[in-house]
C-alpha cells in the first residue's frame, strides 16, 4: 500500500465544507519519479485534496508532509515555491498579458538594476515553446491563443519552474491529439528526471498508458491505492462508481444504446451556412429522434456550425429550417421561439450563471413562460425545477444552492434541464460530456439517449470518437469549415470518421 | 472608430432636441421674490483704508509698467468660479458694466469654472492677447508663480479682487482689493452679541474646510466673542460647505441633538437660508434661534425682513468701480498700497427693508 | 449555517465573512444604534429619526437605480447630474404646476438614462465611460437651463417636501414605496431575474434567449428616473431648485450604499434591503459624528473605514 519514501503524502485528511465533508480523513502518498493517477467521480474530492496539498484550503484535520517534513502552505505561490506546481483545468493564467510574461510570471529573467530583461526573456520564451510544439509569437497576449496552446503553455510554465511535484488535473481536456502526444512526452521526460506527476483525469485510455499507480477516491474516502497494471479497466470504474463489477460489464463503457432508427422527414434542415473564414457552405439535417454526430477537429467548425444554427452566430448566407418554417438568422431569441436550443462548449463562459442559485440556472430560459404578466410564478418554477432535478438526478444540497459550487458534471445537468424545461424540438451539444466524471458522463450520454427515444433531435459534437460512434445513428465530419463526410448507419466507425477527418476518405 | 455612428449621431440629436423642447416651452413659476439683477449704481463699494501701511505704496514708477488710456487699452479680467451664485453674478457684472460706463472698449472675460489650472491658462492666454492690466479673482491663492512671471516680464499690472495671491507687493502684483473676513467675522460677533444680550449657546455653520474665507471668519467670530461676551458659549461648529442643502441637514441634526441653541452663526447667506429652512421644518418660529449670517445676498436680506435672519455682514461684490479706479490713479502715478480694504455694510431689521433693492 | 457546521465548532473563516457581508451592515446599524441611544442626547426622539430618515431618502433612492445597474455589472455615475437636472426642469416647469414639473423632471432622468442605456447596450461603451461623460455633460446641461439657484413657493411642491402623512413625511414614504417596488421588481419579475443573469454572465444570458440589450437600457432608465425622484423630492425639501451644487457626489454615496449592503460589484447578485441598510449606515455614523461635534475629516475616515470593510468581505467570498 505504502511508497517506500513519499515525496509528498496526506495523512488522515479531513476537510470540512457547509453541508458537505469533501475530505473524510483520506490519506494519500506520491512517490518519487512516479506518475500518479488520482481518480473518482465528481465531489468525490480529487479537487480538493489538489487544493489542500497545494496550500488553497487548509486542512481541518490531519496533515500534509513535503520531502518527509510537516508542512501547512498558507497560499499556491508558497507551495509553487517549495516546488509543487499546478497545471489547473480552465487555464489560469492572465490573458492579457502576453505569452512570455505568463510563462515567466513570478521570475522573469532580471537584467541591471533588477529590471525585466525583455528581449532575454522573448527568445527564452520563443525556445521553450518550441519545445513543446507552440508556434506563437510570445509576444502577443495569451488570450489570442487557442485553449490548447494555452494549455501547453501553462504546462510550460509549470515544468520551468523547479518542479519536485507537478499536479495536472484534466490536462488534456482541450488538446488536440498531437497535443497531447506531446504532453505524454513531457510527461515521460519529468519522469526520467525523477519528477514526480499527479495526474487527474477521466479518460482511462490515457490514465493507462501513462500512470504507474492509481488512487481512487469516492465521497471523499480513500478506496484503492496501487500500481494501475494491475488493476483491470472494469474494476477500476467498478471502484470508482462504487458500483457491481458485473453491472459495469453489462451496460458498456458508454451508456448510448446504439441505433433510433427514424425514417421520419427532418424536423431540422440547414443548409448552405456560410460564414467568412468559419463556415462554408455547410450543411446537415436531423430528424426528430435521430442523434447526429458532428466531427472534426477543434477549429473545423464544429461549434460554429452549432453556435449558426441557434442563431448565435450571425450568418452570411444559408438557412435553418425547422419543422418546415425558416428561422430568421442572428437571433437566439428566434432560435430558441423556434425550438432550438444550444448547450454551449464551454460551460463556465458561457453556459451557468455561476451567482444564481440552481432553481434560477434551470429556470433562465424558461422565465418567461413560467410568468404572468411579467411576474414570476414561483409555485411553477418550483415544478419545473423539482422534475428536472429528479429528472437528470442533479446533486445538489437542495435546489436554493448556488451553481458554482456544483461539481462540473452537476452543472451540466443544470444547463440541459435549463434547456429541457423548454420543450426543445432540436438540441445542440457541443461537447455534452467534456470534464466531467465518468459517473456523470454515464447518466448524461443515457439521458441523451432517452431524450432522443422521446423524439427529440440531437446534434451532438464530441472530440470522444468513442462517444461518437456508440451514440450517433449518423455523423456528419467537417474539416476546414465544410463538410467532408457523412456516415451512416454501420459506417460509423472511429476509423472511418478519422479517415474523413484526415481527409482520405475513399468512399 | 466607428464611435460616430449613426446611432450616435441620433443620440446627439434627440439631446438637442430634448433642449431645445425643455426651453422652448418651458414656463417658470412666477415669484414677487426672485431676484431681479440689482443696478450696478446700487451698492459701490466704498474705500475703508485708502491707504496701507506708510511707505509700502507702489507707484508706475516702481512697478515699471508703461503708461495707456484705459479706454484704449487692453483690460483683462479673469473670473474664477462659474457665475452661479449671487456673488459671483454680481461681481463680473459690476467689471463688466463699470468698463461700460468708462467706455473701455477693449475688455476680455474668462471664467475657469473652479478649476485652477484653467484659470491660469485663462490668464496666460490674456496676457499674450496683449493685455495691458489684469484684474483677477483667484481662485486659490498659491501656485501663481508661471503667471507671475509672465506679467513681470510683460510689466502688466496685477490687480486681484476678492481674494489674494501670495506673492510680493509692487513687483508681482499691484494690489489686492477685498474684503477683511476677520473683521466681518468680528462684526457677526457683535451682532449676535447684541443679538443674544451677550449670553447664550451659538452653533457655527462653517464654510468650506481648507479655505482661507471660512478661517477668517471663524477666527474673527469667535475672537470678537471671546473678548467681547465670555458667556456666549460656542458649543457646535460644523461645516456646512457653504451650501444650502448641506447647512439645512447640519441645522436638522443640531435641533435635534441641541435643541437650547439660541443662535446660529453662518458664514455664508446659503447656509443661513437652509438654516432657516430646517427651522420651519422643525416647527420653530421666526426669531426662536438668532441667525446671522455673512455676504449680504438678496435673499438673506429678505430673511431678516421677514424675521428668521436677525442680521447680515455685507461682503460686498461689485469691485468694479473701485478697480478702475485704483487703477487710473496707479496710471496717473499716484502710489497704490498694498491692500484696498472695502467698507463692507451690514443690514440689520433697521435697514433690512430699505436697503432690499440694493442687495445682490 | 447547517448542522456539520455547528458540529465542526471552530468557527471557519470564510464563514464569518459570509456572515459579516450578509447581515454586518445590520449589525452596524443596530450598533450605531445603540451607541447613539446610549450616548447621544435626545437621541430616542420621534423627530430625531424623522430626521435621518427625511435626510437618508435621496441617497436610497439613487441607490435603489443604483444597485439595479450594479447588478448588471455596469454602474451609473450620471445620477448626481440627473438630480441636478431634475431640479432644475422641475424650475422650469413649475408654473404649468407641480406635478406636470415632476413629470418633466422624471421625463428627463427617463432620457439621460435612455442616453446612457444606448451607449451601454447599444453602442458597447463601457458603463463607467458613458455615464461619466453624462456626469460631466448632464451637470452642465443643468445649469444652461437655469443658470443659478432659484427659490419656489409652490405649496404642492412645498408640502411634498415638508409635509407629513400620519406623522410620517412624504418623502419617505415615497421612499418606503420604492423600495418595496424595487425589491418586488428584483424578486418576483422576469425582469428581475433576468437583471441579474445578465451581470451574473452576459454571454450565457445572451446564449439563453434573454434580451440583453433591452434589459440594460431598462436598468439604466430606471436608474435615471430614480435619480430624477430623488432630485425632485431634495429640491421640495430645499425649497429651491439649485442645479450647482445639488446631487454633487451623490454617485459616490450611492456606490458606497449598495456595495457596504453587500451587492458586490461584479454584478449577478442585488440586495435591495441591504442597500437601504447601507444608506442608512452612512447617514447615522455621519449623524453620530455630527451630533457629538465632531470634525468632517472623522466622518470621511470613518466611512472609508467601512468601505474598505465591505469590499474586504465581498473579495473574500469568491
Amino acid at each position: 500500500m505504502s511508497v517506500s519514501s513519499p515525496v509528498l503524502e496526506a495523512v488522515g485528511a479531513l476537510k470540512v465544507f457547509p453541508g458537505v465533508t469533501a475530505l473524510d480523513r483520506a490519506s494519500f502518498a506520491l512517490g518519487q519519479g512516479e506518475v500518479h493517477a488520482l481518480v473518482g467521480e465528481n465531489g468525490a474530492g480529487k479537487s480538493t485534496l489538489i487544493k489542500v496539498l497545494t496550500g488553497v484550503y487548509r486542512l481541518d484535520e490531519g496533515e500534509i508532509r513535503y520531502r518527509g517534513e510537516r508542512v501547512e502552505f498558507s497560499n499556491p505561490l508558497e507551495a509553487q515555491r517549495a516546488g509543487i506546481s499546478t497545471i489547473y483545468q480552465e487555464v489560469n493564467l492572465v490573458p492579457q498579458m502576453s505569452v512570455a510574461r505568463n510563462l515567466f510570471l513570478g521570475r522573469e529573467p532580471r537584467g541591471r538594476f533588477g529590471l525585466i530583461d525583455f528581449a532575454r526573456m522573448r527568445e527564452r520564451a520563443s525556445e521553450i515553446l518550441r519545445g513543446y510544439g507552440v508556434r506563437a509569437d510570445v509576444r502577443r497576449p495569451l488570450g489570442s491563443l487557442g485553449l490548447g496552446a494555452q494549455q501547453m503553455v501553462a504546462l510550460a510554465r509549470a515544468v520551468q519552474a523547479d518542479a519536485r511535484v507537478v499536479i495536472m488535473d484534466e490536462p488534456t481536456s482541450s488538446l488536440e491529439p498531437r497535443e497531447v502526444d506531446k504532453l505524454f512526452r513531457t510527461i515521460a521526460e519529468l519522469k526520467a528526471q525523477g519528477r514526480s506527476v499527479i495526474y487527474v483525469s477521466h479518460r482511462m485510455e490515457e490514465l493507462y498508458r501513462i500512470c504507474d499507480r492509481v488512487t481512487v477516491l469516492r465521497d471523499g474516502r480513500l478506496v484503492h491505492t496501487g500500481p494501475l497494471a494491475e488493476l483491470e479497466r472494469l474494476r477500476l470504474i467498478s471502484l470508482m462508481l462504487g458500483r457491481d463489477l458485473a453491472e459495469v460489464a453489462a451496460e458498456g463503457l458508454t451508456k448510448f444504446s446504439g441505433q433510433h432508427h427514424s425514417h421520419a422527414a427532418p424536423i431540422l434542415q440547414a443548409t448552405g451556412l456560410r460564414h467568412r473564414h468559419v463556415l462554408d457552405d455547410v450543411s446537415l439535417a436531423v430528424r426528430p429522434g435521430e442523434i447526429v454526430g458532428l466531427a472534426g477537429l477543434l477549429g473545423s467548425g464544429r461549434s460554429e456550425t452549432a453556435k449558426a444554427i441557434a442563431g448565435a452566430l450571425p450568418l452570411d448566407s444559408g438557412e435553418v429550417v425547422v419543422a418546415g418554417e425558416r428561422v430568421p438568422g442572428g437571433s437566439v431569441a428566434a432560435a430558441i421561439r423556434a425550438g432550438i436550443n444550444l448547450l454551449p462548449e464551454d460551460r463556465k463562459a458561457e453556459g451557468i450563471v455561476p451567482t444564481l442559485s440552481v432553481r434560477e440556472n434551470i429556470v433562465l430560459a424558461a422565465l418567461p413562460r413560467l410568468a404572468r404578466a411579467g411576474i414570476v410564478s414561483e409555485g411553477d418554477v418550483d415544478r419545473v425545477v423539482q422534475k428536472f432535478m429528479r429528472r437528470l438526478r442533479i446533486k445538489a444540497a437542495g435546489p436554493g444552492q448556488r451553481v458554482s459550487e456544483l461539481s462540473g458534471g452537476n452543472q451540466q445537468k443544470v444547463l440541459l434541464a435549463r434547456w429541457l424545461a423548454m420543450n426543445p424540438k432540436v438540441l445542440l451539444l457541443d461537447e455534452p460530456t467534456r470534464g466531467i466524471d465518468v459517473g456523470a458522463k454515464a447518466e448524461v450520454q443515457a439521458l441523451i439517449d432517452e431524450l432522443a427515444g422521446d423524439g427529440l433531435a440531437v446534434l451532438l459534437i464530441s472530440s470522444d470518437l468513442e462517444e461518437l460512434v456508440e451514440g450517433s445513428d449518423r455523423v456528419v465530419v467537417l474539416r476546414d469549415g465544410a463538410v467532408a463526410g457523412e456516415l451512416d448507419g454501420a459506417g460509423v466507425t472511429e476509423d472511418k470518421i478519422m479517415a474523413a477527418i484526415a481527409g482520405d476518405n475513399d468512399d | 472608430m466607428s464611435l460616430f455612428s449613426g446611432r450616435r449621431a441620433r443620440a446627439a440629436a434627440l439631446l438637442a432636441a430634448a433642449v431645445l423642447v425643455a426651453s422652448g416651452c418651458a414656463k417658470s413659476e412666477d415669484t414677487a421674490a426672485s431676484p431681479a439683477p440689482g443696478g450696478s449704481e446700487a451698492q459701490q463699494q466704498v474705500v475703508k483704508t485708502p491707504s496701507g501701511p506708510a511707505g509700502a505704496g507702489c507707484t508706475i514708477a516702481q512697478h515699471g509698467a508703461t503708461k495707456f488710456d484705459l479706454k484704449t487699452g487692453v483690460v483683462g479680467f479673469s473670473q474664477s468660479e462659474k457665475e452661479a451664485n449671487p456673488f459671483r453674478i454680481a461681481e463680473t457684472q459690476s467689471i463688466k458694466d463699470e468698463a461700460a460706463k468708462l467706455g473701455i472698449a477693449n475688455l476680455k472675460v474668462t471664467n475657469a469654472q473652479s478649476q485652477f489650472s484653467k484659470q491660469i491658462s485663462d490668464v496666460q492666454q490674456l496676457i499674450a492677447q496683449g493685455a495691458q492690466l489684469l484684474v483677477i479673482a483667484p481662485l486659490n491663492s498659491d501656485g501663481w508663480e508661471p503667471v507671475l512671471q509672465q506679467a513681470a516680464a510683460k510689466k502688466v499690472p496685477i490687480i486681484t479682487i476678492d481674494r489674494k495671491i501670495n506673492a510680493k507687493h509692487c513687483t508681482d502684483y499691484l494690489t489686492f482689493i477685498g474684503s477683511d473676513f476677520v473683521e466681518q467675522g468680528r462684526r457677526a460677533a457683535d451682532q449676535m452679541i447684541k443679538a443674544l444680550d451677550g449670553k447664550g449657546k451659538v452653533a457655527i455653520l462653517l464654510g468650506a474646510p481648507g479655505n482661507n474665507v471660512t478661517t477668517e471668519r471663524t477666527q474673527g467670530f469667535k475672537e470678537q466673542i471671546a473678548a467681547k461676551a465670555p458667556d456666549i458659549e460656542i458649543t457646535f461648529e460644523q461645516t456646512g460647505e457653504f451650501a444650502r442643502e448641506k447647512g439645512q441637514q447640519v441645522t436638522e441634526q443640531l435641533i435635534q441633538s441641541n435643541p437650547d441653541i439660541d443662535g446660529i452663526y453662518a458664514e455664508n447667506d446659503e447656509m443661513a437660508l437652509g438654516a432657516v429652512t430646517a427651522l420651519k421644518g422643525a416647527g420653530k418660529k421666526a426669531g426662536d434661534v438668532k441667525i446671522v449670517s455673512i455676504d449680504g445676498t438678496r435673499g438673506a436680506v429678505q430673511g431678516i425682513v421677514d424675521g428668521w435672519i436677525y442680521g447680515v455682514i455685507e461682503s460686498n461684490p461689485r469691485f468694479g468701480a473701485l478697480a478702475f479706479e485704483t487703477a487710473q490713479k496707479f496710471l496717473d502715478g499716484e502710489s497704490i498700497p498694498e491692500k484696498v480694504i472695502i467698507a463692507d455694510r451690514e443690514y440689520d431689521e433697521s435697514n433690512a427693508e430699505g436697503s432690499l433693492s440694493q442687495a445682490y | 449555517m447547517t448542522d456539520t457546521a455547528l458540529r465542526q465548532g471552530a468557527p471557519d473563516r470564510t464563514r464569518v465573512i459570509t456572515w459579516l457581508q450578509d447581515y454586518g451592515v445590520y449589525a452596524a446599524v443596530a450598533a450605531l444604534l445603540l451607541f447613539n441611544a446610549a450616548f447621544t442626547p435626545h437621541f430616542l426622539a420621534v423627530d430625531n429619526f424623522r430626521t435621518q430618515l427625511v435626510q437618508v431618502t435621496p441617497i436610497v433612492i439613487v441607490a435603489l437605480g443604483m444597485a439595479l445597474v450594479i447588478g448588471t455589472e455596469g454602474i451609473d455615475l450620471s445620477v448626481g447630474s440627473v438630480m441636478a437636472l431634475a431640479a432644475s426642469v422641475v424650475a422650469l416647469y413649475l408654473g404649468y404646476g407641480a406635478l406636470p414639473a415632476i413629470a418633466m423632471a422624471v421625463l428627463a432622468g427617463a432620457l439621460v438614462g435612455a442616453a446612457g442605456g444606448t451607449l451601454v447596450a447599444v453602442v458597447g461603451v463601457q458603463p463607467i465611460v458613458a455615464t461619466l461623460a453624462l456626469l460631466v455633460g448632464v451637470r452642465g446641461l443643468a445649469n444652461v437651463f437655469l443658470p443659478q439657484l432659484k427659490e419656489f413657493t409652490n405649496p404642492t411642491l412645498v408640502a411634498l417636501g415638508s409635509d407629513s402623512v400620519a406623522g410620517v413625511p412624504i418623502v419617505v414614504i415615497v421612499a418606503v414605496v420604492l423600495t418595496a417596488a424595487v425589491a418586488f421588481l428584483v424578486k418576483r419579475t422576469t425582469f428581475g431575474r433576468q437583471l441579474v443573469a445578465v451581470g451574473g454572465n452576459r454571454a450565457a444570458s445572451r446564449l439563453s434567449g434573454l434580451p440583453v440589450r433591452r434589459v440594460l437600457m431598462t436598468v439604466y432608465i430606471l436608474s435615471g428616473m430614480l435619480a430624477a425622484v430623488a432630485g425632485v423630492l431634495a429640491t421640495s425639501r430645499l425649497q429651491a431648485s439649485d442645479p450647482t451644487s445639488l446631487g454633487l457626489f451623490m454617485e459616490l454615496s450611492a456606490i458606497t450604499a449598495v456595495v457596504v449592503g453587500g451587492t458586490p460589484l461584479t454584478g449577478g447578485r442585488i440586495r435591495v434591503l441591504g442597500t437601504v441598510m447601507g444608506a442608512l449606515l452612512m447617514q447615522l455614523l455621519q449623524a453620530t459624528l455630527i451630533k457629538h461635534n465632531l470634525p468632517q475629516s472623522w466622518t470621511q475616515m470613518a466611512q472609508a473605514v467601512i468601505i474598505l470593510a465591505a469590499v474586504y468581505a465581498a473579495r473574500e467570498r469568491r
